[in-house]
Protein backbone atom coordinates (compact mmCIF):
# COMPACT_ATOMS: atom_id res chain seq x y z
CA UNK A 1 0.00 0.00 0.00
CA UNK A 2 1.44 3.11 -1.35
CA UNK A 3 1.24 6.57 0.74
CA UNK A 4 -1.85 8.16 -1.09
CA UNK A 5 -0.09 11.46 -1.65
CA UNK A 6 3.03 9.60 -3.33
CA UNK A 7 3.23 10.21 -6.78
CA UNK A 8 3.16 6.40 -6.83
CA UNK A 9 0.18 5.90 -5.35
CA UNK A 10 -2.52 3.61 -7.81
CA UNK A 11 -5.82 5.67 -8.43
CA UNK A 12 -7.01 2.94 -6.56
CA UNK A 13 -5.14 3.58 -3.60
CA UNK A 14 -6.23 7.23 -3.50
CA UNK A 15 -9.39 7.13 -4.22
CA UNK A 16 -10.27 4.85 -1.80
CA UNK A 17 -8.03 7.18 0.69
CA UNK A 18 -9.88 10.42 -0.21
CA UNK A 19 -13.53 7.95 0.26
CA UNK A 20 -12.55 6.91 3.70
CA UNK A 21 -11.33 10.51 5.00
CA UNK A 22 -7.98 8.88 5.74
CA UNK A 23 -6.50 11.74 3.36
CA UNK A 24 -8.03 14.80 1.82
CA UNK A 25 -8.67 15.05 -2.18
CA UNK A 26 -6.66 19.03 -0.92
CA UNK A 27 -3.64 17.10 0.05
CA UNK A 28 -3.30 14.53 -2.98
CA UNK A 29 -3.84 17.44 -5.58
CA UNK A 30 -1.56 19.73 -3.84
CA UNK A 31 1.17 17.36 -3.63
CA UNK A 32 0.59 16.39 -7.19
CA UNK A 33 0.64 19.96 -8.49
CA UNK A 34 4.15 20.28 -6.44
CA UNK A 35 5.51 17.50 -8.38
CA UNK A 36 4.71 18.63 -11.77
CA UNK A 37 5.71 22.42 -10.99
CA UNK A 38 9.56 20.13 -10.06
CA UNK A 39 10.01 17.38 -13.11
CA UNK A 40 8.13 19.32 -15.80
CA UNK A 41 11.13 21.31 -17.15
CA UNK A 42 13.26 18.21 -17.36
CA UNK A 43 10.47 15.54 -18.90
CA UNK A 44 7.92 18.86 -20.53
CA UNK A 45 5.10 16.98 -20.48
CA UNK A 46 2.79 19.16 -19.13
CA UNK A 47 1.56 22.57 -21.78
CA UNK A 48 -1.07 24.08 -19.35
CA UNK A 49 -1.24 23.20 -15.37
CA UNK A 50 -4.80 24.13 -14.35
CA UNK A 51 -4.11 24.19 -11.21
CA UNK A 52 -6.76 27.02 -9.76
CA UNK A 53 -9.21 24.47 -10.85
CA UNK A 54 -7.51 21.58 -9.48
CA UNK A 55 -8.23 22.85 -6.14
CA UNK A 56 -11.69 24.29 -6.61
CA UNK A 57 -12.40 20.51 -7.70
CA UNK A 58 -10.48 19.32 -4.88
CA UNK A 59 -11.74 21.10 -2.16
CA UNK A 60 -15.55 20.65 -3.39
CA UNK A 61 -14.81 16.82 -3.06
CA UNK A 62 -13.71 17.54 0.69
CA UNK A 63 -16.62 19.59 1.28
CA UNK A 64 -19.15 16.70 -0.21
CA UNK A 65 -17.20 14.20 2.11
CA UNK A 66 -17.65 16.53 5.09
CA UNK A 67 -21.47 16.69 4.28
CA UNK A 68 -22.23 12.98 3.86
CA UNK A 69 -22.18 12.63 0.28
CA UNK A 70 -20.81 9.10 -1.43
CA UNK A 71 -18.05 9.67 -3.83
CA UNK A 72 -17.11 8.43 -6.91
CA UNK A 73 -14.56 5.54 -7.86
CA UNK A 74 -11.97 7.81 -8.69
CA UNK A 75 -12.35 10.51 -5.77
CA UNK A 76 -9.32 12.83 -5.24
CA UNK A 77 -7.47 10.92 -8.04
CA UNK A 78 -5.47 13.48 -10.60
CA UNK A 79 -5.52 13.23 -14.07
CA UNK A 80 -4.89 15.30 -16.99
CA UNK A 81 -5.47 15.10 -20.72
CA UNK A 82 -3.54 15.52 -23.89
CA UNK A 83 -4.17 18.92 -25.46
CA UNK A 84 -6.62 18.20 -28.05
CA UNK A 85 -9.38 17.60 -25.44
CA UNK A 86 -11.36 20.51 -24.77
CA UNK A 87 -10.22 22.61 -20.92
CA UNK A 88 -12.84 25.19 -20.47
CA UNK A 89 -10.87 28.55 -20.98
CA UNK A 90 -7.89 26.84 -22.70
CA UNK A 91 -7.53 27.12 -26.19
CA UNK A 92 -7.88 23.95 -27.36
CA UNK A 93 -4.10 23.70 -28.74
CA UNK A 94 -3.69 20.37 -30.59
CA UNK A 95 0.01 20.50 -30.61
CA UNK A 96 -0.27 23.18 -33.35
CA UNK A 97 1.16 26.96 -33.25
CA UNK A 98 -2.06 27.90 -35.45
CA UNK A 99 -4.75 26.71 -33.14
CA UNK A 100 -3.27 29.00 -29.74
CA UNK A 101 -5.47 32.02 -32.40
CA UNK A 102 -8.67 29.83 -31.39
CA UNK A 103 -11.03 30.92 -28.49
CA UNK A 104 -10.97 29.21 -25.64
CA UNK A 105 -12.84 26.19 -25.01
CA UNK A 106 -16.12 27.34 -23.33
CA UNK A 107 -16.69 23.90 -22.06
CA UNK A 108 -14.94 20.35 -21.26
CA UNK A 109 -14.64 17.72 -23.79
CA UNK A 110 -17.07 15.08 -22.66
CA UNK A 111 -14.46 12.54 -21.00
CA UNK A 112 -13.22 15.58 -19.13
CA UNK A 113 -16.96 15.97 -17.74
CA UNK A 114 -17.12 12.12 -17.08
CA UNK A 115 -13.94 11.80 -15.15
CA UNK A 116 -14.38 14.83 -13.04
CA UNK A 117 -17.98 13.01 -12.30
CA UNK A 118 -16.18 10.24 -11.27
CA UNK A 119 -14.47 12.38 -8.73
CA UNK A 120 -11.34 12.67 -10.38
CA UNK A 121 -9.33 15.86 -10.54
CA UNK A 122 -8.07 17.87 -13.56
CA UNK A 123 -4.67 18.87 -13.09
CA UNK A 124 -3.47 19.81 -16.68
CA UNK A 125 -3.36 19.88 -20.60
CA UNK A 126 -0.59 17.74 -22.09
CA UNK A 127 2.42 17.97 -24.85
CA UNK A 128 1.56 16.15 -28.01
CA UNK A 129 3.04 15.68 -31.58
CA UNK A 130 1.03 18.67 -33.57
CA UNK A 131 -2.11 17.69 -34.76
CA UNK A 132 -1.52 13.94 -33.46
CA UNK A 133 0.70 13.22 -36.75
CA UNK A 134 3.18 11.59 -34.85
CA UNK A 135 4.70 9.05 -33.04
CA UNK A 136 8.04 10.65 -31.75
CA UNK A 137 6.88 13.25 -29.05
CA UNK A 138 8.76 16.08 -30.71
CA UNK A 139 6.97 18.83 -31.19
CA UNK A 140 8.22 22.23 -32.83
CA UNK A 141 6.36 24.34 -31.00
CA UNK A 142 6.01 23.02 -27.16
CA UNK A 143 9.41 21.23 -27.24
CA UNK A 144 10.08 17.47 -26.61
CA UNK A 145 8.46 15.58 -24.49
CA UNK A 146 11.19 13.70 -22.80
CA UNK A 147 11.06 9.91 -22.08
CA UNK A 148 10.84 9.75 -18.14
CA UNK A 149 13.42 6.21 -17.89
CA UNK A 150 15.69 8.09 -20.29
CA UNK A 151 15.19 11.80 -21.14
CA UNK A 152 17.74 11.45 -24.03
CA UNK A 153 14.99 9.22 -25.62
CA UNK A 154 11.67 9.62 -27.61
CA UNK A 155 8.33 9.52 -24.95
CA UNK A 156 6.82 8.23 -28.21
CA UNK A 157 3.52 9.99 -29.94
CA UNK A 158 1.46 11.60 -30.40
CA UNK A 159 0.29 11.26 -26.55
CA UNK A 160 3.22 11.90 -25.20
CA UNK A 161 2.92 13.79 -22.89
CA UNK A 162 0.07 11.56 -21.65
CA UNK A 163 2.42 8.43 -21.44
CA UNK A 164 5.34 10.26 -19.74
CA UNK A 165 3.16 11.98 -17.43
CA UNK A 166 1.62 8.88 -15.88
CA UNK A 167 4.84 7.37 -16.60
CA UNK A 168 6.72 9.78 -14.15
CA UNK A 169 4.05 10.10 -11.45
CA UNK A 170 2.91 12.89 -12.63
CA UNK A 171 -0.61 11.54 -13.40
CA UNK A 172 -1.50 8.53 -12.48
CA UNK A 173 -4.04 8.47 -14.78
CA UNK A 174 -3.72 10.08 -18.31
CA UNK A 175 -6.45 10.76 -21.47
CA UNK A 176 -4.69 10.70 -24.89
CA UNK A 177 -6.12 9.76 -28.26
CA UNK A 178 -5.37 6.81 -31.04
CA UNK A 179 -5.47 7.18 -34.65
CA UNK A 180 -2.48 5.17 -35.97
CA UNK A 181 -1.01 3.60 -32.10
CA UNK A 182 -1.18 6.93 -30.32
CA UNK A 183 -2.31 5.61 -26.99
CA UNK A 184 -0.16 2.12 -27.23
CA UNK A 185 3.70 3.58 -28.94
CA UNK A 186 3.45 5.57 -25.72
CA UNK A 187 2.67 3.77 -23.46
CA UNK A 188 5.08 1.00 -24.75
CA UNK A 189 7.82 3.06 -24.94
CA UNK A 190 7.00 5.07 -21.35
CA UNK A 191 6.53 1.63 -19.55
CA UNK A 192 3.03 2.36 -18.68
CA UNK A 193 -0.21 0.76 -19.31
CA UNK A 194 -3.00 2.55 -22.05
CA UNK A 195 -6.41 0.84 -23.55
CA UNK A 196 -7.54 1.93 -26.55
CA UNK A 197 -10.92 0.78 -26.82
CA UNK A 198 -13.23 -0.38 -29.78
CA UNK A 199 -13.49 2.14 -32.61
CA UNK A 200 -17.14 4.14 -31.44
CA UNK A 201 -16.85 3.01 -27.39
CA UNK A 202 -16.10 6.42 -25.95
CA UNK A 203 -17.06 9.81 -26.97
CA UNK A 204 -14.36 11.99 -28.87
CA UNK A 205 -17.10 14.70 -28.15
CA UNK A 206 -14.88 18.11 -27.54
CA UNK A 207 -11.68 16.64 -28.59
CA UNK A 208 -10.39 17.95 -31.69
CA UNK A 209 -10.37 15.76 -35.00
CA UNK A 210 -7.23 13.90 -37.08
CA UNK A 211 -8.86 11.23 -38.94
CA UNK A 212 -12.58 10.89 -38.23
CA UNK A 213 -12.50 7.24 -39.29
CA UNK A 214 -9.55 6.25 -37.02
CA UNK A 215 -9.78 8.90 -34.09
CA UNK A 216 -10.24 6.64 -30.75
CA UNK A 217 -9.64 7.92 -27.14
CA UNK A 218 -8.51 6.26 -24.26
CA UNK A 219 -6.96 6.15 -20.52
CA UNK A 220 -3.10 5.09 -19.40
CA UNK A 221 -2.09 4.20 -16.11
CA UNK A 222 0.31 2.74 -14.29
CA UNK A 223 -1.70 -0.45 -12.91
CA UNK A 224 -4.52 -2.52 -15.18
CA UNK A 225 -6.99 -1.97 -12.09
CA UNK A 226 -6.30 1.49 -12.47
CA UNK A 227 -6.86 1.64 -16.42
CA UNK A 228 -10.09 -0.45 -16.31
CA UNK A 229 -11.32 1.76 -13.47
CA UNK A 230 -10.81 4.94 -15.84
CA UNK A 231 -12.53 3.12 -18.83
CA UNK A 232 -15.69 2.22 -16.80
CA UNK A 233 -16.38 5.65 -16.18
CA UNK A 234 -15.39 6.80 -19.57
CA UNK A 235 -17.82 4.51 -21.09
CA UNK A 236 -20.93 5.42 -22.22
CA UNK A 237 -23.26 6.48 -25.30
CA UNK A 238 -23.23 10.24 -26.44
CA UNK A 239 -25.35 11.20 -29.24
CA UNK A 240 -22.74 14.42 -29.51
CA UNK A 241 -20.24 12.13 -31.49
CA UNK A 242 -21.80 10.97 -34.22
CA UNK A 243 -19.37 7.62 -34.41
CA UNK A 244 -19.97 6.75 -30.48
CA UNK A 245 -22.24 3.90 -30.47
CA UNK A 246 -24.93 3.57 -28.67
CA UNK A 247 -24.20 0.79 -26.18
CA UNK A 248 -24.92 0.34 -22.52
CA UNK A 249 -21.69 0.74 -19.86
CA UNK A 250 -20.27 -3.01 -20.03
CA UNK A 251 -18.30 -2.71 -16.84
CA UNK A 252 -14.40 -4.44 -16.47
CA UNK A 253 -13.52 -4.06 -13.09
CA UNK A 254 -15.72 -6.33 -11.65
CA UNK A 255 -13.90 -9.38 -13.70
CA UNK A 256 -10.43 -7.89 -13.87
CA UNK A 257 -9.24 -10.23 -11.80
CA UNK A 258 -10.77 -13.36 -13.52
CA UNK A 259 -7.20 -14.64 -14.99
CA UNK A 260 -6.15 -15.86 -18.52
CA UNK A 261 -7.54 -19.10 -17.46
CA UNK A 262 -9.43 -20.98 -20.47
CA UNK A 263 -8.39 -18.15 -22.88
CA UNK A 264 -6.57 -19.05 -25.94
CA UNK A 265 -4.12 -16.38 -26.98
CA UNK A 266 -2.50 -16.57 -30.20
CA UNK A 267 1.20 -15.02 -30.20
CA UNK A 268 1.79 -12.85 -33.76
CA UNK A 269 4.58 -13.82 -35.53
CA UNK A 270 5.21 -13.30 -39.83
CA UNK A 271 4.69 -10.28 -40.34
CA UNK A 272 4.90 -9.17 -36.86
CA UNK A 273 7.98 -10.77 -36.08
CA UNK A 274 9.49 -9.29 -38.92
CA UNK A 275 9.54 -5.86 -38.04
CA UNK A 276 10.21 -6.17 -34.95
CA UNK A 277 13.69 -6.37 -32.85
CA UNK A 278 15.11 -9.07 -30.61
CA UNK A 279 14.33 -7.35 -27.21
CA UNK A 280 10.35 -6.51 -28.71
CA UNK A 281 10.21 -9.90 -29.47
CA UNK A 282 11.08 -11.36 -26.38
CA UNK A 283 8.79 -9.08 -24.58
CA UNK A 284 6.17 -10.76 -26.44
CA UNK A 285 7.31 -14.60 -25.68
CA UNK A 286 7.70 -13.24 -21.48
CA UNK A 287 4.14 -12.27 -21.93
CA UNK A 288 3.27 -15.54 -23.57
CA UNK A 289 5.33 -17.86 -20.73
CA UNK A 290 3.83 -15.66 -17.93
CA UNK A 291 0.23 -16.88 -19.54
CA UNK A 292 0.90 -20.30 -20.23
CA UNK A 293 0.33 -22.07 -16.87
CA UNK A 294 -3.51 -21.08 -17.35
CA UNK A 295 -4.11 -19.89 -21.16
CA UNK A 296 -3.72 -22.16 -24.20
CA UNK A 297 -0.91 -20.72 -26.23
CA UNK A 298 -0.78 -21.06 -30.01
CA UNK A 299 0.98 -19.25 -33.15
CA UNK A 300 -0.57 -17.59 -36.34
CA UNK A 301 0.22 -15.34 -39.02
CA UNK A 302 -1.85 -12.53 -39.94
CA UNK A 303 -0.24 -11.04 -42.70
CA UNK A 304 -3.03 -9.53 -44.15
CA UNK A 305 -2.15 -6.71 -41.67
CA UNK A 306 0.56 -5.55 -44.17
CA UNK A 307 -1.67 -4.51 -46.17
CA UNK A 308 -4.26 -2.85 -43.49
CA UNK A 309 -1.33 -1.25 -42.34
CA UNK A 310 -0.69 0.81 -45.52
CA UNK A 311 -4.57 1.36 -45.76
CA UNK A 312 -4.85 2.92 -42.58
CA UNK A 313 -1.45 5.47 -44.00
CA UNK A 314 -3.69 6.25 -47.19
CA UNK A 315 -6.72 7.19 -45.19
CA UNK A 316 -4.35 8.76 -42.47
CA UNK A 317 -3.04 10.97 -45.11
CA UNK A 318 -5.55 11.58 -47.21
CA UNK A 319 -8.77 12.50 -44.87
CA UNK A 320 -5.96 14.40 -42.40
CA UNK A 321 -4.97 16.70 -45.24
CA UNK A 322 -8.01 17.21 -46.51
CA UNK A 323 -9.25 18.43 -43.03
CA UNK A 324 -6.06 20.79 -42.55
CA UNK A 325 -6.59 22.07 -46.38
CA UNK A 326 -7.37 25.53 -45.89
CA UNK A 327 -4.71 26.02 -42.81
CA UNK A 328 -2.29 24.14 -45.74
CA UNK A 329 -3.36 27.45 -48.19
CA UNK A 330 -2.96 30.03 -45.56
CA UNK A 331 -0.72 28.98 -42.69
CA UNK A 332 1.44 26.15 -44.35
CA UNK A 333 4.77 27.71 -42.38
CA UNK A 334 3.21 27.45 -39.27
CA UNK A 335 2.99 24.19 -39.11
CA UNK A 336 5.49 21.83 -37.60
CA UNK A 337 7.83 20.74 -40.47
CA UNK A 338 8.21 17.47 -39.25
CA UNK A 339 4.17 17.30 -40.03
CA UNK A 340 3.88 20.14 -43.06
CA UNK A 341 5.21 18.13 -46.08
CA UNK A 342 3.39 15.20 -45.30
CA UNK A 343 0.13 16.63 -45.02
CA UNK A 344 0.68 18.90 -47.79
CA UNK A 345 1.64 15.72 -49.95
CA UNK A 346 -1.40 14.23 -48.62
CA UNK A 347 -3.55 16.72 -50.23
CA UNK A 348 -2.84 15.46 -53.39
CA UNK A 349 -3.15 12.14 -53.32
CA UNK A 350 -5.66 10.40 -56.09
CA UNK A 351 -8.40 9.63 -55.01
CA UNK A 352 -8.21 6.22 -56.44
CA UNK A 353 -5.70 5.56 -53.74
CA UNK A 354 -8.19 6.76 -50.49
CA UNK A 355 -11.05 4.20 -51.95
CA UNK A 356 -9.40 1.77 -52.32
CA UNK A 357 -8.15 2.11 -48.80
CA UNK A 358 -11.31 1.89 -47.86
CA UNK A 359 -12.18 -1.49 -49.62
CA UNK A 360 -8.64 -2.74 -48.19
CA UNK A 361 -9.44 -1.82 -44.97
CA UNK A 362 -12.92 -4.03 -44.67
CA UNK A 363 -11.24 -7.21 -46.62
CA UNK A 364 -8.56 -6.82 -43.88
CA UNK A 365 -11.39 -6.59 -40.69
CA UNK A 366 -12.48 -10.01 -42.67
CA UNK A 367 -9.01 -11.13 -42.45
CA UNK A 368 -8.66 -10.72 -38.55
CA UNK A 369 -11.81 -11.27 -37.61
CA UNK A 370 -11.55 -14.80 -38.98
CA UNK A 371 -8.22 -15.31 -36.32
CA UNK A 372 -10.90 -14.92 -33.61
CA UNK A 373 -12.69 -18.23 -34.73
CA UNK A 374 -9.27 -20.19 -32.84
CA UNK A 375 -8.32 -17.48 -30.30
CA UNK A 376 -9.97 -15.02 -28.05
CA UNK A 377 -6.76 -12.77 -27.34
CA UNK A 378 -3.86 -12.04 -29.75
CA UNK A 379 -0.49 -10.77 -28.75
CA UNK A 380 1.99 -8.46 -30.67
CA UNK A 381 4.92 -5.98 -29.89
CA UNK A 382 3.10 -2.84 -29.69
CA UNK A 383 6.61 -1.40 -31.46
CA UNK A 384 9.40 -2.79 -32.92
CA UNK A 385 11.85 -1.23 -30.58
CA UNK A 386 12.36 0.40 -27.05
CA UNK A 387 12.53 4.26 -27.35
CA UNK A 388 14.74 5.51 -30.49
CA UNK A 389 17.11 8.89 -29.07
CA UNK A 390 15.42 12.29 -29.43
CA UNK A 391 16.45 13.48 -32.91
CA UNK A 392 16.81 10.53 -34.99
CA UNK A 393 15.30 10.36 -37.91
CA UNK A 394 15.37 6.74 -39.28
CA UNK A 395 14.82 3.46 -38.65
CA UNK A 396 15.93 -0.24 -39.44
CA UNK A 397 12.98 -2.16 -40.29
CA UNK A 398 12.63 -5.88 -41.82
CA UNK A 399 16.08 -4.96 -43.29
CA UNK A 400 15.20 -1.75 -44.92
CA UNK A 401 16.25 1.79 -43.41
CA UNK A 402 12.68 3.44 -43.09
CA UNK A 403 11.40 7.05 -42.34
CA UNK A 404 11.29 6.82 -38.20
CA UNK A 405 8.85 9.58 -37.70
CA UNK A 406 5.59 7.23 -39.76
CA UNK A 407 7.47 3.81 -38.86
CA UNK A 408 7.25 4.03 -35.14
CA UNK A 409 4.08 2.74 -35.32
CA UNK A 410 3.84 0.26 -37.85
CA UNK A 411 2.87 -2.40 -35.45
CA UNK A 412 0.12 -0.80 -33.70
CA UNK A 413 -1.86 0.65 -36.83
CA UNK A 414 -2.92 -2.75 -38.51
CA UNK A 415 -5.94 -2.63 -35.30
CA UNK A 416 -6.70 1.20 -35.01
CA UNK A 417 -7.64 0.92 -38.79
CA UNK A 418 -10.16 -1.59 -38.01
CA UNK A 419 -10.86 -0.57 -34.82
CA UNK A 420 -9.89 -3.74 -32.50
CA UNK A 421 -9.96 -3.00 -29.11
CA UNK A 422 -6.29 -2.97 -27.50
CA UNK A 423 -4.56 -3.10 -24.41
CA UNK A 424 -0.96 -2.32 -24.32
CA UNK A 425 1.08 -4.08 -21.44
CA UNK A 426 4.40 -2.54 -20.56
CA UNK A 427 6.93 -5.57 -20.10
CA UNK A 428 10.52 -4.72 -19.66
CA UNK A 429 12.93 -5.13 -16.48
CA UNK A 430 13.30 -2.27 -13.76
CA UNK A 431 16.12 -0.23 -14.69
CA UNK A 432 15.49 -0.86 -18.84
CA UNK A 433 14.36 0.71 -21.18
CA UNK A 434 10.46 -0.35 -21.18
CA UNK A 435 8.63 -2.16 -24.38
CA UNK A 436 5.13 -3.08 -24.53
CA UNK A 437 2.89 -5.56 -25.47
CA UNK A 438 -0.27 -5.64 -27.55
CA UNK A 439 -2.94 -7.39 -26.18
CA UNK A 440 -5.65 -7.69 -29.07
CA UNK A 441 -9.77 -8.80 -28.79
CA UNK A 442 -12.43 -9.17 -30.96
CA UNK A 443 -14.72 -5.97 -31.37
CA UNK A 444 -16.24 -4.85 -27.66
CA UNK A 445 -14.76 -7.29 -25.84
CA UNK A 446 -12.39 -4.65 -23.45
CA UNK A 447 -12.70 -7.28 -21.16
CA UNK A 448 -10.49 -9.94 -22.37
CA UNK A 449 -8.06 -7.36 -22.88
CA UNK A 450 -8.27 -6.22 -19.45
CA UNK A 451 -8.40 -9.63 -17.71
CA UNK A 452 -5.16 -10.25 -19.52
CA UNK A 453 -2.97 -7.31 -18.91
CA UNK A 454 -4.04 -8.21 -15.10
CA UNK A 455 -3.10 -11.73 -15.31
CA UNK A 456 0.16 -10.34 -16.65
CA UNK A 457 0.83 -8.00 -13.78
CA UNK A 458 -0.14 -10.45 -11.27
CA UNK A 459 2.15 -13.21 -12.76
CA UNK A 460 4.75 -10.36 -12.60
CA UNK A 461 5.30 -10.44 -16.35
CA UNK A 462 3.97 -6.56 -16.97
CA UNK A 463 5.04 -3.87 -14.38
CA UNK A 464 4.92 -0.08 -14.94
CA UNK A 465 8.54 -0.08 -12.68
CA UNK A 466 9.43 3.71 -11.78
CA UNK A 467 11.62 5.25 -14.12
CA UNK A 468 15.24 4.88 -12.44
CA UNK A 469 16.23 8.31 -14.37
CA UNK A 470 17.95 11.09 -12.33
CA UNK A 471 15.83 13.53 -14.32
CA UNK A 472 12.82 12.47 -11.54
CA UNK A 473 15.14 12.55 -8.72
CA UNK B 1 5.55 7.58 -59.53
CA UNK B 2 6.51 9.18 -62.63
CA UNK B 3 7.08 12.68 -63.58
CA UNK B 4 6.37 13.31 -59.43
CA UNK B 5 7.14 16.78 -60.02
CA UNK B 6 4.95 17.65 -62.54
CA UNK B 7 2.57 15.87 -60.92
CA UNK B 8 2.88 17.91 -57.26
CA UNK B 9 2.26 20.94 -59.91
CA UNK B 10 -0.86 19.98 -61.13
CA UNK B 11 -2.39 18.21 -58.26
CA UNK B 12 -1.14 21.36 -56.13
CA UNK B 13 -2.66 23.57 -58.47
CA UNK B 14 -6.00 21.45 -58.82
CA UNK B 15 -6.59 21.98 -55.40
CA UNK B 16 -5.35 25.38 -54.54
CA UNK B 17 -2.36 25.32 -52.71
CA UNK B 18 0.93 26.12 -53.63
CA UNK B 19 4.03 24.02 -52.55
CA UNK B 20 7.05 26.05 -51.48
CA UNK B 21 10.40 25.46 -53.22
CA UNK B 22 11.52 24.48 -49.63
CA UNK B 23 9.08 22.47 -49.14
CA UNK B 24 9.06 20.35 -52.20
CA UNK B 25 11.61 17.63 -51.38
CA UNK B 26 9.78 16.59 -48.42
CA UNK B 27 6.42 16.47 -50.22
CA UNK B 28 8.49 14.16 -52.86
CA UNK B 29 9.21 11.69 -50.07
CA UNK B 30 6.23 11.54 -49.06
CA UNK B 31 4.37 11.17 -52.08
CA UNK B 32 6.57 8.32 -52.77
CA UNK B 33 6.33 6.68 -49.32
CA UNK B 34 2.31 6.93 -50.28
CA UNK B 35 3.06 5.38 -53.64
CA UNK B 36 5.05 2.37 -51.74
CA UNK B 37 1.48 1.97 -49.54
CA UNK B 38 -0.99 2.08 -52.60
CA UNK B 39 1.45 -0.77 -54.09
CA UNK B 40 0.63 -2.79 -51.15
CA UNK B 41 -2.97 -1.95 -51.60
CA UNK B 42 -2.71 -2.91 -55.27
CA UNK B 43 -1.04 -6.07 -54.66
CA UNK B 44 -4.63 -7.39 -52.16
CA UNK B 45 -7.03 -9.61 -54.61
CA UNK B 46 -10.38 -7.73 -54.40
CA UNK B 47 -12.04 -8.84 -57.40
CA UNK B 48 -15.21 -6.86 -58.17
CA UNK B 49 -16.01 -6.87 -54.58
CA UNK B 50 -16.71 -3.10 -53.42
CA UNK B 51 -17.35 -2.92 -49.78
CA UNK B 52 -15.97 0.21 -48.35
CA UNK B 53 -15.13 0.14 -44.84
CA UNK B 54 -17.49 3.36 -43.71
CA UNK B 55 -21.08 2.30 -44.00
CA UNK B 56 -23.50 5.02 -44.09
CA UNK B 57 -26.58 3.80 -42.24
CA UNK B 58 -29.25 6.76 -42.30
CA UNK B 59 -31.04 6.86 -38.71
CA UNK B 60 -34.57 5.71 -38.09
CA UNK B 61 -36.58 8.36 -36.62
CA UNK B 62 -39.37 6.59 -34.97
CA UNK B 63 -36.50 4.85 -32.75
CA UNK B 64 -34.78 8.19 -32.05
CA UNK B 65 -38.78 9.58 -30.78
Amino acid sequence: MNDPESPWASAAETALAVSTGATSAAAVVEAALARVAALNGRINAYTDVTAERALREAAALDAARAAGAALGPLAGVPFAVKNLFDVTGLPTRCGARINRDRAPATADAELVRRMNAAGAVLIGALNMGEYAYDFTGENAHDGVCRNPHDPERMSGGSSSGSGAATAAGMAPISLGSDTNGSLRVPAALCGVFSLKPTYGRLSRAGTFPFVDSLDHVGPFARTARDLALAYDALQGPDPADHCCADRAVEEVTPGIDFGAGGLRIGVLGGWFRANAEDGALAAVSRAAEALAGAAEIGALSLDAAEAGRAAAYIITNSESAAFHLDRLRTRADDFDPDTRDRFLAGAILPAAWASRAQRVRRWWLGQALAAFRSFDVLLAPATPCAAPFVGERSLRLNGREVMLRPSLGVLAQPFSCIGLPVATAPVFAAGSMPLGVQIIAAPWREDLCLRVARALEEAGAAIAHRPHSAALH
Amino acid sequence: MGDADAYVDAASALVGLTIAEAHRPGVLRFLELAARMADTLERVDLGDDLALAPVYLPPDLRRAR
